[in-house]
């Protein structure tokens, strides 16, 4: 399954790069992409796994930039 | 400017006026405290943010290395540079922010082909709704000035629609019961009834946006090249940093103070902001502009493999030619060029072939067509009928000869009609179809870009392959090519680029997916409304207008100069300030300039990237 988040106050371009490396590393994650101009992250991800992988994600996104949040 | 921007921007005021009140007043308590209070002001995010990040483990995050270096230079001593480094760090992310912000609602309105509402016909009366509440089948109502909200065929009106907005191309398109019309066009003339043929979603429009906004997850090679430097860069340079600090101090001078200052300027330089941002924010910019122009590219990769066409291979017919068949010459034998053309359409006129259909269409004359009997139509031959009392032959080689008629040779490339009355040659005309205007241009434009080869690929004719290639100055044609010969084809040139250098394909779309996805660039022409060629496309020309390839390359020429621009500058200030600070030639003033001053230079740089004007 494919899905893609807004990610609200997402600020820094760096972080952003920062974050799409920390989410592909997530087990389950087929491939993940976090836009930094569109504000969009994009998680591929086997339906099974995908609600434990968005919140790894949603964790890996906080560790990366604490003010920044996904948007369901 | 958002409200969180303007709460940062009345923070960084603030902060200021303490700075220079400290600044100016006498009396070093005062000072202090001013100071203390506009770093406060600024800095107390910085700091629990680093707090956060040191919790999370985020050791070489920004608010991390900007806290330590002002904390550090408070330690040494040096309270104004603790407070101007933290000032101009948010300024230079306030400026980010909103130049950032700035060039997505410039890009947004670009592509400003949104419909806000459609006046649908529902029980009898006109309704204002959402498009994306309109179902197939359903009729709207297009009054003059406004936008297509949906595809869909006009039942009844008149109008000219302006398709700038999605084509880039001036020249309004006139349009009558039974035309389609293509959504995000505007009604410029008359009123029109139309029925939708497509849910918004699907509609063209709808897609189109979609295309330009998600171009940019498909990511350069030149961003994630830069985004891997950016993970070795900062940890080399604070390492860089603790050794400037170290060593000296313990086996050199031992002025700690003074070595502790520049290993904190290397902290300031040692972000990274600068490179990272002006990569995707150069390709924002030059695939919006793209858009702009009525040219779709559906990721930045596509737009950096542009940038290194080496060679362009074309397919003919619908690319270069209007895949549309006239009459272009007419070699009477003994009478008229008139006389010839009006007995061929006089004989053709029962034909439905579209040759017949060309010749008559190549007549604009009237036809006496009651002075015509005994019509007759030879498969593969042509056609036979009695006009005026004689039989006449229009045809074919083979039933020329079949009738024993002697023919002169023909030196031009195309599908000759011969015509013979009571078994004397009369001449014949040549139909093909005609280049399209702009296509040599285009041709020799790709050239002056750079490009080394062009190949011509058609199912057509060895002669016509020929006669188009060296009209329009193209290095190679290869004809009578089946689709898998062309793809063949297309492997084999793949062999032959330069190292670096990419092979574009471009093509009317039709029949050619094979081709459009073996090449490292598919380019569809002419694709509006063709939603294969749309699908298997990664550049799609939205008019089948051939000089805009060449101005796709120059904008992702552009594009990718730009980015490289902004890199190889924000590195050699980078570097350039680091060498400097090392030998104590510069203090953290110009750290702050090769932090803050380089990335907001590279986001104004990264900014021409939308002016795509002119190219």
């Amino acid at each position: 399954m494919k899905k893609v988040f807004k990610l609200r106050d997402l600020d820094c371009a760096n972080c952003a790069a920062k974050m799409e490396a920390a989410i592909q590393k997530i087990h389950g994650v087929e491939s993940a992409t976090v836009n930094f101009m569109t504000q969009k992250l994009t998680i591929e991800a086997a339906d099974s796994d995908f609600e434990q992988v968005l919140s790894e994600a949603e964790r890996a996104i906080r560790r990366v930039e604490p003010g920044c949040a996904l948007i369901k | 400017m958002s409200r969180r921007q303007k709460k940062d921007l009345l923070r960084i005021a603030a902060a200021a006026v303490l700075f220079l009140a400290g600044l100016l007043i006498p009396g070093e308590t005062a000072r202090l405290i001013l100071f203390l209070l506009a770093y406060l002001t600024v800095g107390l995010d910085v700091l629990r943010e680093a707090g956060e990040g040191i919790l999370h483990g985020q050791l070489f995050d920004e608010n991390f290395l900007m806290s330590i270096a002002t904390l550090g230079a408070m330690v040494v001593g040096e309270y104004p540079e603790a407070v101007a480094v933290m000032l101009l760090y948010h300024v230079g992310e306030l400026f980010q922010s909103y130049a950032v912000g700035k060039s997505r609602a410039s890009i947004a309105s670009l592509m400003d082909i949104r419909p806000e509402t459609a006046a649908v016909e529902r029980n009898g009366s006109v309704i204002d709704v959402d498009p994306e509440e309109v179902a197939v089948d359903e009729v709207f109502v297009l009054k003059a000035g406004d936008r297509v909200p949906l595809d869909g065929v006009v039942i009844e009106g008149t109008s000219a629609l302006n398709t700038a907005a999605l084509t880039g191309e001036s020249m309004p398109r006139d349009v009558a019961p039974g035309d389609e019309v293509i959504s995000g066009c505007i009604n410029q003339t008359g009123l029109l009834r139309v029925r939708a043929t497509k849910l918004y979603t699907d509609s063209t429009v709808a897609r189109i946006l979609d295309l330009v906004e998600n171009a940019s997850d498909k990511k350069a090679k030149v961003e994630t090249f830069i985004t891997r430097f950016a993970r070795v860069y900062t940890p080399a340079v604070c390492g860089a940093a603790l050794l400037l600090f170290l060593v000296p101090s313990l086996f050199m001078d031992g002025r700690w103070a003074d070595w502790g200052m520049r290993a904190l300027s290397f902290l300031v330089v040692s972000c990274p902001c600068a490179l990272v941002i002006s990569v995707p924010l150069s390709f924002f910019g030059g695939v919006g502009g793209a858009g702009k122009r009525g040219i779709l590219v559906k990721g930045s990769n596509y737009l950096e493999a542009l940038a290194k066409a080496d060679i362009v291979v074309f397919d003919k017919t619908g690319t270069l030619t209007r895949g549309v068949f006239h009459v272009t010459v007419v070699h009477p034998d003994q009478i008229s060029e008139e006389e010839l053309l009006r007995i061929a359409a006089t004989v053709e006129n029962a034909s439905d072939h579209p040759i017949g259909r060309s010749i008559c269409a190549g007549y604009h004359g009237s036809l006496a067509l009651e002075q015509l009997s005994d019509v007759c139509e030879l498969p593969g031959q042509g056609m036979s009928a009695v006009l005026d009392g004689e039989t006449v032959s229009v045809g074919n080689e083979k039933l020329m000869r079949s009738l024993g008629v002697e023919l002169p040779d023909c030196p031009h490339a195309g599908t000759v009609v011969h015509v013979a009355r009571g078994g004397v040659y009369l001449g014949h005309i040549v139909i093909s179809d005609q280049i399209k205007e702009g296509a040599e241009e285009a041709v020799s434009a790709l050239k002056r870009e750079g490009v080394r080869k062009t190949v011509i690929l058609t199912g057509d004719s060895q002669a016509v392959a020929q006669e188009v290639a060296a009209k329009l100055g193209v290095d190679e044609a290869h004809a009578q090519l089946l689709p898998a010969q062309k793809v063949e084809q297309v492997e084999r040139l793949l062999n032959e680029k330069r190292p670096g250098g990419t092979l574009v394909f471009a093509g009317d779309g039709i029949n050619d997916a094979p081709v459009l996805t073996r090449a490292d660039v598919g380019v569809a022409m002419g694709a509006l409304g063709s939603d294969a060629a749309v699908e298997a496309a990664d550049v799609v020309l939205m008019d089948d207008d051939p000089r805009k390839l060449a101005t796709a390359i120059r904008i992702s020429r552009r594009t990718l100069a730009i980015t490289r621009q902004s890199i190889v500058f924000a590195l050699t200030v980078k570097l350039l300030v680091l060498a400097l600070v090392a030998v104590g030639a510069a203090n953290m003033w110009w750290a702050v300039f090769a932090d803050v001053g380089v990335s907001v230079l590279a986001i104004l740089n990264a900014m021409r990237a939308l002016r795509v004007d002119g190219l």
